[in-house]
């Protein structure tokens, strides 16, 4: 076809929402890796994170006492996927899972084996899946409880960082672990608004940061990651044992959704972090030092992939509507996501069940300051497309995808390059001489004649400076002076 | 539930502005909706809720079977319908009856209540209530007070009164005897009351006209399978009705209709002489008076042989037209906007052959006029004596006492001095009284030239027939009080997916400006900008490029450009042949006719003066490379050259239009809102910004540095030359030649040409967007300083 598509734009996100735990688990050192996988749990999740070839690798060497040759590993699959092979080996190998010997023989971890096998199995004498409580609930709570607990807790923390709930401030560790991860940031002293003087603001108050916006657009699965890779970097600080935090956060995720759990065999870090993840809506727990407590949806689907968001709910099967007329019609009644779509779309009209809104220039643009990337919108919009919209291929209307491109390209327009300014020329001829000799090589970027200026590239500056040198031997006449400098030249497209 | 406060209004009516006002326009048409949220917003608006939302509706609670209702009204009159609804499509015909569509994209359509479309609600015999009713039926929300309010008072006194002319005299006729008492008591009225009976306040009753009576052309081929089919599509819709249970019976109003149409009317005769005068009075009392033709009695007029050709087949949404328009039995006066190439003349036509009386019609330019004569001889069976041209070139008469001429606005409405034979036609014109009056392209024509045209021309029915009733101006809007409300309007993309137009991929591809284009662009005038951005050579490339990319595919191209400096420019540097202004009748008819029959003839390139009427199916592909700024109306006309093309129904078959723009250009504005019409049809521009391939293109045209800095030269000096041809180019739309502007200097045929070159419509004196404030002010002038606030 005729059409060139617009879509190979080079994204340069200013720093990504970090949401994957295993590239935060490769910096972990053999030691601490072979302390995590003496609880079967956490050798379960672990095993559950690994790609499909690796899991298949591990099952197999499982009950395989002895080291196994590495072709023999290879021999298992067609020699056109080697590369898989290698890849998948490479994260065990990272994971601290098998380790290469000089013979290029595998061996599987022993902990790891012994221990991920208690866990298939059933055997061993271990609380590492949670112990259910032995009494009976006074106050039971039931699983669209905790359903409403988790997203009501969870989205408050969002309602936070966009600042449409101010009532319900956060607890001091959560409002730490915006801080320090970037998502929000204190006010920034310098630049206090106008108003501030009559508001009395409070310089404590935090504020979303560019970081904040993009964390906002990604799935709740991403984002709770995000989160807890955070706390987990906070881990030293807090005078956290990081192994006994990671143990407990992979024992979240093998836990059940509505059964409630005994505090007792928990250590006292793992009861510690019990009380920060009570605030995120992770876990629920009645009252302060309650003996039981029960792990949210959002604890269960921790480590069963990303499709855990799925709550049988109309909102996150899709509400929105895209039209090329860059008209959306959002079919919700959460101020979450209203603000969230609010960063990126003129809000219109508001009915009880749906907005209307529209996408603009100007609202792009003002998503686009905030750090946010055209990407990130266009995925937003196609992850929450309304089910009608999904019938369609492709799901978003195309020119409205490629007008937010646009948009952004738009901004990309300058591009920097490094040269040399020459100026303050004594003569014009000089000058002339001068501008000549670098016409000569095509060094010139740009001059001026009437202000004896000059700027060349950096691979001639070298030869210009060099000729400049010999005149002022032969001549001693012209004074000059460089200055490295960086020249915007602006490139039109 | 809270309903919203009593306070909110909407606008006000114009009553209370003591200001004049045109005598033909109901003080009620100038009302309008205003959004009165702040009520809302401080009483409902969470505190907490840092997103501010202008228009807040969250008060207004669900109903509990919300999601079977597919709609949304806010206050100010702006209705959201979820298209995927299975009930949308019959919401759609009820919108379409209530409001104006203002964009139908894929999967929600916007409409607007509006006094107009009120009217046109009305007068197709929707009651008040009953629009109330099946609006609050189909909403999810509520229907505000504000809104309901705002439907009565554009209703209640809107479409009660009629005025038809049966067995030639004039009746004012309605069914609610209390209003034509009211209307007794005025004395201007009483005192054109033809008193026949002693009791002066006595009225007339009769039965109410039934639209069984009549049978429009061409649908009375199979009488009876269509009632068969009728009865079918009832069982269907009951069955539907079923489905829906007590959320939606539409069909509701039919039964109604039928209801009032058993009723019994009231009537009083008025004297014939009387009756301009009667319906302004009706208007200054806010009884505007509907006009219908019962001309199946009119036995005054000399019936007209026409009939349409057995052969001929007319479609679906072409027979949903004429039955709003001969619905109740009697002939309505309104306008029909249909997309271009969706034949608008068949329906013309067909309408004209159903009132089977004296036609007159009257269209923008003589190749229009001739068109319409070809097409009156291909679709019906007339004579050739009894159909007339009247242009300034052929002033015939027809033969008989009934017959059909066709002419142009400017000819009729031309006020100076008039050639002797034109003035007898004028005469001849003026003493016929007319059956049917047909208006072809009513967006061109401004109310003022319609007023005369109305004075001149004494015609019992008006249809006006348009592609794109949108104007940069709000000149449009009178004329649903000057012709008639707006009897349909049709689907663009419907009509495409059913076939019955072509199926468009539309493109805007920007053109980078090579630097030494855009420096002299940011340097020189505006008048200058236009010319260097319409002839940056990257442009002429893409466009080389564009051509030869569809001549390969054996596609046939149009290329469009409002600068005939740049239209020659192009032309002859890409050897093709092209057509502006000053080209003569014949050789444009020779090029035509080429482009039509000659396999190796694909391009075309055309001025202005191909924006409108011209009927060349052969062509699938358009390239527009100078247009005139932000004209809406103008791309979606260009547009429609390429809907009928003759290939539509080719499997995959796609139209091409392409929109070059230079890049960082006042263009790339004007085209973003040139496409705002067509994008609201659901129709989308695909962005190019790069076009593959073009570098490896051999023989590209200003390939060189040196020729474009040539070109450059040649552009800004032709600038001056240019300018002239320009100016003579350009002209206003039909008004123009009531402010006498180059009649005499260039005589009749180049007058004529001028008006030819107009109907884009867009330049510069109708343009009237840059200085909006300036409009919107004059506006204001006319109404009551207290309600500006009202306004944006």
């Amino acid at each position: 076809m005729l059409y060139s598509a617009n879509s190979t734009i080079n994204n340069t996100a200013s720093e990504s929402i970090q949401g994957d735990v295993s590239v935060f688990l490769e910096k972990l050192s053999d030691r601490e890796f072979q302390r995590l996988y003496t609880q079967p749990a956490t050798c379960l999740a672990i095993f559950r994170l690994l790609p499909d070839l690796a899991k298949q690798f591990i099952m197999r060497l499982l009950y395989i006492k002895k080291d196994v040759p590495l072709e023999h590993i290879k021999g298992w699959c067609y020699e056109q996927y080697t590369d898989k092979v290698d890849d998948s080996l490479q994260r065990l190998y990272k994971l601290h899972i098998c380790t290469k010997n000089e013979n290029d023989e595998i061996r599987m971890s022993k902990v790891f084996q012994e221990n991920l096998n208690n866990a298939l199995i059933g055997s061993g004498n271990h609380t590492s899946f949670g112990s259910t409580s032995t009494s009976i609930d006074k106050h039971k709570v039931d699983i669209d409880f905790l359903d409403k607990h988790g997203t009501e807790q969870w989205e408050a923390v969002l309602h936070y960082m966009v600042g449409a709930n101010i009532r319900k401030k956060p607890s001091p560790a959560v409002l730490k672990l915006l801080e320090r991860s970037g998502l929000m940031a204190k006010k920034d002293d310098d630049v206090k608004d106008e108003f501030s003087v009559f508001t009395k603001v409070d310089i404590n108050e935090l504020q979303i940061t560019n970081k904040g916006f993009q964390f906002l657009l990604q799935d709740v699965n991403t984002q709770v990651w995000a989160f807890l890779i955070q706390y987990l970097n906070m881990v030293d600080d807090l005078k956290m044992d990081l192994v006994e935090v990671l143990n407990f956060l992979f024992q979240l995720g093998s836990l059940q959704l509505g059964a409630d759990y005994s505090v007792e065999s928990l250590t006292p870090t793992q009861q510690q972090m019990l009380n920060d993840l009570k605030h995120l809506g992770i876990i629920y727990q009645r009252k302060r030092g309650s003996k039981r407590f029960y792990p949210t949806r959002l604890a269960t689907s921790l480590t069963s992939g990303s499709m855990l968001i799925s709550k049988p709910s109309t909102e996150d099967s899709g509400f929105i509507i895209l039209e090329t007329n860059s008209r959306i019609y959002a079919y919700t009644d959460s101020p979450l996501q209203i603000s969230v779509l609010n960063l990126f779309v003129v809000l219109k009209a508001r009915f009880a069940n749906m907005v209307v809104g529209m996408i603009t220039r100007d609202s792009i643009r003002s998503a686009l300051n905030h750090g946010i990337t055209a990407d990130q919108i266009i995925t937003y919009l196609r992850t929450h497309a309304h089910p009608e919209m999904k019938k369609n291929m492709p799901i978003l209307p195309l020119t409205v995808v490629d007008q937010i491109r646009l948009w952004e390209m738009e901004r990309n327009r300058l591009k920097d390059e490094k040269g040399y300014l020459y100026h303050e020329f004594a003569r014009a001829e000089d000058f002339q001489e001068v501008l000549n000799y670098a016409k000569q090589y095509n060094v010139v970027k740009w001059s001026n004649v009437k202000k004896r200026m000059l700027v060349v590239t950096m691979e001639g500056h070298i030869k210009v400076r060099a000729y400049i040198k010999k005149r002022i031997g032969s001549k001693q006449s012209s004074q000059h002076r460089q200055q490295q400098q960086q020249q915007m030249l602006q490139q039109r497209h | 539930m809270s309903l919203p406060n009593p306070n909110a209004q909407y606008g006000k009516r114009s009553r209370e502005a003591s200001v004049e006002l045109d005598p033909y326009l109901p003080k009620k048409a100038k009302l309008e909706l205003v959004n009165t949220q702040e009520g809302y917003n401080e009483n409902n608006q969470d505190k907490n809720d840092s997103i501010y939302i202008k228009e807040n509706y969250t008060s207004l609670q669900l109903k509990p079977d919300h999601r079977s209702r597919p709609l949304w009204v806010c206050d100010d009159g702006r209705i959201i319908l979820e298209a995927f609804s299975p009930i949308a499509e019959q919401a759609q015909d009820f919108l379409v009856a209530i409001s104006e569509p203002v964009t139908r994209p894929a999967n929600i359509h916007e409409y607007k209540l509006t006094p107009y479309s009120l009217y046109a609600a009305v007068s197709v015999g929707l009651e008040t209530e009953d629009i109330i009713d099946v609006l609050n039926r189909l909403s999810k929300i509520p229907v505000s007070d504000t809104i309901k309010n705002f439907i009565r008072d554009c209703t209640l006194s809107y479409g009660k009164v009629k005025l038809v002319l049966k067995h030639n005299r004039y009746f004012v006729e309605s069914t609610h005897p209390d209003i034509l008492q009211k209307l007794l008591k005025d004395p201007v009225i009483l005192n054109a009351k033809v008193i026949s009976v002693a009791n002066k306040a006595d009225l007339m009753t009769e039965k109410a006209p039934n639209s069984k009576d009549i049978q429009i052309a061409g649908l009375n081929k199979k009488p009876e399978n269509k009632e068969q089919e009728q009865d079918k599509t009832n069982e269907k819709k009951k069955e539907e009705d079923d489905q829906f249970g007590a959320v939606i019976s539409l069909e509701k109003e039919d039964e109604d209709e039928e209801l009032i149409r058993d009723e019994v009317v009231h009537s009083f005769e008025i004297n014939s002489e009387c009756v301009e005068e009667v319906k302004k009075r009706c208007c200054e009392i806010d009884y505007p008076m509907l006009e219908e033709y019962d001309f199946k009695n009119d036995t005054l007029n000399t019936n007209l042989e026409i009939d349409l050709k057995p052969t001929t087949m007319i479609r679906p949404y072409q027979e949903k037209c004429l039955s709003k328009m001969f619905g109740n039995g009697r002939a309505r006066s309104g306008i029909i906007v249909l997309p271009c190439g969706a034949g608008k003349t068949l329906v013309g036509i067909t309408a004209a052959c159903t009132i089977k009386k004296s036609t007159l019609v009257l269209c923008t330019s003589a190749v229009s006029v001739e068109q319409w004569a070809r097409e009156f001889k291909q679709w019906s069976n007339i004579k050739d004596s009894q159909i007339a041209k009247f242009t300034s070139e052929t002033k015939e008469k027809f033969m008989g006492d009934a017959g059909i001429v066709i002419s142009t606005y400017t000819m009729v409405t031309h006020t100076g001095k008039r050639a002797y034979d034109t003035n007898k036609m004028m005469e001849f014109l003026r003493s016929k009284e007319w059956g049917f009056l047909l208006l072809d392209e009513v967006h061109v024509v401004p109310a003022n030239v319609f007023r005369k045209v109305l004075t001149t021309v004494a015609a019992h029915t008006k249809m006006g027939l348009t592609a794109t009733l949108v104007r940069e101006d709000d000149k449009i809007d009178d004329l649903n009080f000057l012709i008639g409300p707006k009897l349909y309007e049709a689907n663009w993309m419907d009509l495409a997916q059913k076939g019955h137009i072509a199926n468009v991929q539309c493109a805007e591809v920007w053109c980078n400006v090579t630097p030494e284009f855009y420096r002299e662009y940011l340097k020189r005038s505006s008048r200058i900008r236009r010319l260097l951005y319409a002839m940056n050579p990257i442009k002429f490339q893409v466009c080389q490029y564009l051509i030869k990319y569809h001549e390969s595919r054996g596609d046939k191209i149009i290329v469009f450009s409002d600068n005939v400096f740049a239209l020659k420019q192009y032309a002859i540097k890409l050897n093709k042949p092209y057509i502006y202004g000053p080209t003569s009748q014949t050789e444009r008819l020779r090029i035509l006719q080429q482009f039509q029959n000659n396999p190796n003839l694909n391009t075309l390139f055309l001025s202005k003066v191909g924006d409108t009427s011209l009927d060349l199916p052969e062509a699938t592909c358009l390239i527009q490379i100078s247009s005139h700024y932000g004209s809406r109306r103008q791309e979606a006309q260009r547009l429609g050259r390429i809907l009928r093309a003759k290939r539509r129904n080719d499997e995959g078959f796609n139209a091409f239009f392409y929109s070059l723009v230079s890049k960082d250009t006042e263009e790339m504005l004007y085209s973003t809102k040139r496409q705002q019409f067509l994008i609201d049809q659901g129709y989308s521009f695909k962005v190019i910004t790069h076009l593959e391939g073009i570098e490896n293109m051999k023989d590209l045209v200003f390939g060189s540095h040196d020729e474009q800095i040539e070109l450059l030269n040649s552009t800004l000096n032709a600038t001056k030359e240019d300018e002239e041809e320009e100016g003579l180019a350009q002209s206003d739309d039909v008004a123009v030649n009531n402010r006498g502007r180059g009649i005499s200097r260039y005589g009749f045929t180049t007058r004529r040409e001028t008006t030819l070159k107009s109907h884009s419509g867009g330049d510069d004196m109708a343009y009237i967007e840059y200085n909006k404030s300036a409009a919107a002010a004059a506006i204001q002038k006319k109404r009551n300083p207290l309600f500006k606030k009202y306004r944006k």
